[in-house]
């Protein structure tokens, strides 16, 4: 009980110090000192106090979304595996409902996009719809292959590879820590997927969808995004942090990886420049690739004898 | 005489008595009796699928081909709740669809046809006499393709009504020759007769299956049979086609699934065909959806991708069985039959909402659209709804048959066997992909109709919502996805009745997997009503929380403060990343007229994707034949007299012939 209490408080809060962790190594790299870490959260109160703007174009849809997006990820969060080990509902196939009820949250913030008539958000849902259905495809094949290996299949398979498959196992590891990073990089819109410090809407996809979202709004969605951030690390974390350990150890780790993670995307943002908006498909298809090679190592460690 | 085949009876007169009324009450009488004839054949099935019966004997004929029997099991029990109910609502319907169309035609062979259809399905999924069944087919293709052509003064619609008419005819060739090859051996026309042939010869189950699986494949809309439905179903009165997408290619699925009832263990090779098609229609379908601009066009290759979906259940239950592992069996079947149930339900709803938005604005091109839920906001939601259900996201129906797809899939991973994990985990992966497709298809077609600015004056000028009584039957549907969603497993336990007859129980303990499906299906039902619930509540806390501190003002345009309703986002440009990623699979047409001189005056540009398959296979074979053909062109000389000769030329050679032979 206290674990999932634990969880609870990592899911609302952790997203925040993510973002915090993220502009501070941006901020070390580029040689400034940067703001608090604790500075999205200072964002997300002073936002939520203020009044807002919404277009006149726009319907009820615009106005629900924020809630929906938050809710969607808040849902889909009791079906990952986070601090605490397994995850709070815990059932066979608990990857779908997890994906399909993010895919609710991206299904409104599409519609809400295309809500206020603007051509600049309606080009970032488009953007944002085409890469989702390339990483989806991957990811589902990353966990699939690791639940035929493990013969279990909910997501605690994650944390069964190394026990099912030795030390070969760690290959396998190496490879679906990478799917599942370009993930976040895509699903999160971080460079070199998406640049979410640019200042020029036509360059942007996630941003862009959000230019007319104002207040709590804004709030809200910031938050959902960040959190959904936190939702694809915490499987990566699943992935590498030892199950035998105590919980509070756990825990540390978990956050650690956690800490490492947002260091190594904002090394990564620091390093890089967004790709070319007509390369980032090349860019995401690396996932779908990187995914037949977990399938082919599974299929090479079931069936090769 | 039971209740069945008076209901039968009465659905068949029913045209011909509401035709004779007066205008302004044709429409009202035909309803009423379409409700009367569907609750008469509701009655018996109902009671076959809550276990009061085990089979409900409908009619016999004794002498006619042998006997003929109709009998109601569960599978067709099923199939008659789907068939009386999703058509009723579609007739209820209709009474305001046709309002325009009372003074300036005469509508009266429309409202034959319309319960003649329903009648012939009802009985093409009761009939155990294969003479008899491909009578009743015929009659079901033929009645629908008057339906079709309900609007012939125009010439797409003749054409698009021929196109069906030939794919239909094609299609029951293959039936007819499964049905030849299997009396042959049986000896009888009857189901049951099949049966015993086709349990204990296996190469010969193989080639009827895959024959059957043609002919029942066309009417379903597989690909590569499926080129009817993009032409069909827009030519069609929408009421029409929601009859059809909904109920009536749900008959080709009848065929399969009795198909596999009757053979028994399907073999692995065409479990593994089953599915690759049924992936393959999945992928193509919602690919070729996103690239259309008609509402109803987008929506028949949408059925062509939930056919897909329906089929990889399908196709997964088969592999199941085919691998003795009878869990997967049970799951992927009941995923499949449920989505057959979803699809008709939600299916039904969004034709139904396209035709009220063509009955107000007159157009099917989704381009001009826009705005249009400021003046029908009723109609509105109840596409938002059926789109949610469509791209099977929670908390509505689709989730849940989609879920038990992909749990079926998950289950397979654990058969030890390499063709069939690979396979699992290539389908998890593509219907992952049609998944996320679905949502950009969907979320496409409600912002671009129904958000943002009107794109055209057309579309402005619409003022009001559609009718009551267009509506209610709308809301019906809407409730009932809802209800599925909220209680699948009141659903599921029916359904597992179908499966556990199509399963032969001596070879399999299909019981193993039962507890296990339900303790999944219930959690899950219980965090999706709780989403539900949460969610219904933090939007009215939300909007309470957020009244009086909303400020209104223009669409941010970066800076531009003149931005107007053409400089919206059309449906061919929120298409485009995904149509460049994926170039080779279309065929673009382009339609451009490029601004010129100095001061250009008119300039457009419009883009059409056209069907792959049947720009590069059918026109070319359709040429081909056009080509052969006409060589004969000379016999036909309009001489009567070269005419009676060609008649004596060939009974000659039946003469010559038979003397041979014999």
């Amino acid at each position: 009980m206290i674990m999932k209490l634990v969880n609870l408080i990592i899911l609302l809060f952790v997203p925040f110090l993510m973002m915090g962790l993220i502009k501070k190594t941006k901020s070390f790299w580029g040689g400034r000192k940067g703001p608090s870490i604790l500075q999205p959260w200072f964002d997300f109160v002073r936002l939520m106090k203020k009044d807002f703007v919404i277009s006149d174009t726009t319907s009820a849809v615009f106005k629900i979304t924020p809630v929906i997006s938050i809710c969607s990820v808040v849902f889909a969060a009791l079906f990952v595996p986070m601090a605490s080990g397994s995850a709070i509902v815990n059932i066979p196939a608990g990857l779908i409902v997890f994906a399909y009820i993010l895919g609710l949250g991206k299904f409104f913030s599409l519609i809400s996009a295309m809500d206020t008539g603007s051509s600049f958000e309606g080009m970032g849902a488009s953007r944002e719809a085409c890469f989702t259905s390339i990483v989806e495809p991957a990811f589902f094949m990353t966990i699939g292959s690791i639940m035929a290996l493990t013969g279990n299949y909910t997501f605690d398979s994650l944390a069964k590879i190394l026990a099912s498959a030795g030390s070969y196992g760690i290959l396998i590891i190496i490879f679906a820590v990478l799917v599942l990073f370009i993930m976040l990089l895509t699903e999160g819109s971080r460079v070199p997927v998406d640049d979410p410090a640019t200042h020029l809407e036509l360059t942007m996809i996630h941003e862009v969808m959000i230019l007319d979202n104002s207040g709590c709004d804004l709030a809200l969605l910031t938050w959902a995004n960040g959190i959904k951030m936190l939702l694809i690390s915490s499987l990566i974390a699943y992935m590498i942090v030892p199950v035998n350990v105590s919980d509070f150890v756990g825990v540390l780790l978990y956050l650690a990886v956690i800490a490492l993670l947002s260091v190594i995307i904002g090394t990564v943002e620091s390093g890089m420049a967004r790709i070319r908006m007509s390369h980032v498909f090349e860019f995401v298809f690396i996932m779908s690739s990187l995914a037949l090679v977990v399938l082919s190592l599974v299929m090479a460690r079931v069936f090769g004898g | 005489m039971n209740s069945y085949f008076i209901g039968v009876i009465i659905l068949l007169l029913s045209g011909f008595i509401a035709g004779s009324f007066s205008k302004k009450f044709k429409t009202i009488v035909l309803s009423i009796l379409t409700a009367i004839g569907s609750v008469l054949c509701l009655i018996p099935a109902s009671n076959v699928l809550l276990g009061k019966d085990s089979l409900g004997k409908a009619f016999y004929f004794n002498d006619l081909f042998g006997i003929v029997n109709f009998i109601i099991d569960p599978l067709s029990a099923f199939f008659i709740v789907v068939i009386c109910v999703m058509s009723l609502v579609s007739v209820i319907y209709s009474n305001g669809y046709l309002k325009p169309y009372l003074e300036s035609k005469n509508i009266n062979s429309h409202l034959v046809f319309l319960p003649m259809l329903i009648a012939s399905m009802l009985a093409v999924v009761t009939c155990q006499n294969a003479l008899m069944f491909l009578i009743c087919w015929e009659i079901m293709s033929l009645s629908s393709f008057f339906l079709v052509i309900f609007e012939s003064n125009k010439k797409e619609v003749i054409k698009a009504g021929i196109k069906y008419l030939v794919f239909m005819h094609v299609s029951v060739l293959f039936i007819i020759m499964a049905f030849a090859l299997l009396s042959i051996k049986a000896g009888s026309f009857d189901f049951m007769a099949f049966k015993d042939v086709l349990v204990n010869n296996k190469a010969l189950a193989n080639v009827v299956f895959l024959l059957a699986f043609v002919g029942f494949g066309t009417k379903a809309g597989f690909v590569p049979f499926h080129n009817w439905l993009p032409d069909a179903h827009p030519a069609a009165p929408s009421h029409v086609s929601a009859i059809m997408s909904g109920v009536m290619i749900k008959t080709g699925f009848y065929g399969i699934l009795r198909g596999i009832q009757l053979i028994g263990i399907p073999s692995k090779t065409i479990s593994f065909v089953v599915l690759t098609v049924a992936g393959i229609s999945a992928l193509y379908g919602i690919l070729y959806a996103i690239t259309q601009h008609d509402l109803k066009r987008f929506l028949a290759y949408s059925s062509i991708e939930n056919v897909g979906v329906i089929g990889m259940g399908i196709g997964v239950g088969m592999l199941g069985m085919a691998y003795h592992n009878p869990a997967v069996a049970l799951i992927g079947f009941a995923g499949g039959i449920l989505h057959i149930l979803n699809h008709s339900i939600f299916k039904e709803l969004m034709f139904l909402t396209a035709g009220s938005v063509y009955l107000k604005s007159h157009t099917r091109d989704i381009e001009i659209m826009g705005g249009l839920i400021k003046s029908m906001p009723k109609t509105g939601l109840l596409f938002l709804i059926g789109s949610i259900a469509i791209c099977g996201l929670p908390p509505f129906n689709g989730f849940i048959s989609e879920f038990l797809i992909y749990f079926g899939m998950f289950k397979g991973l654990t058969i030890d066997n390499f063709e069939a994990v690979i396979v699992m985990l290539f389908a998890i992966s593509a219907l992952a992909f049609v998944g996320t497709m679905a949502i950009l298809c969907f979320s496409k077609a409600f912002s671009i109709v129904f958000l943002g600015l009107p794109r055209s004056e057309k579309i402005a000028q619409v003022k009001e919502d559609c009718e009551k009584i267009m509506l209610i039957p709308m809301g019906f549907l809407a409730t009932l996805i809802v209800l599925i969603g909220i209680f699948p497993h009141r659903v599921l336990l029916k359904i597992n009745k179908i499966v556990f007859s199509i399963i032969p129980s001596t070879s399999m303990n299909v019981w193993s997997g039962c507890s296990e499906i339900f303790m999944t299906i219930l959690s899950v039902a219980l965090v999706v009503s709780c989403f539900m619930a949460f969610l219904i509540v933090m939007i009215a806390l939300k909007l309470k929380l957020t009244k009086g501190k909303i400020e209104l003002h223009q669409t941010w345009g970066c800076g531009y403060d003149r931005a107007n309703n053409h400089m919206q986002y059309t449906a061919s440009s929120y298409a485009s990343p995904l149509l460049s990623m994926l170039k080779p699979l279309f065929k673009k047409v382009f339609d451009i007229e490029k601004p010129k001189k100095l001061f250009p005056r008119s300039a457009h540009f419009s883009l059409q994707i056209e069907d792959i398959e049947e720009a590069y296979v059918i026109n070319p074979i359709l040429k081909m034949d056009e080509w052969f053909l006409s060589k004969f062109e000379s016999l036909q000389s309009g001489n009567i007299q070269s005419y009676i000769k060609y008649g004596l030329i060939f009974l000659l050679i039946v003469i010559i012939g038979s003397l041979f032979i014999g």
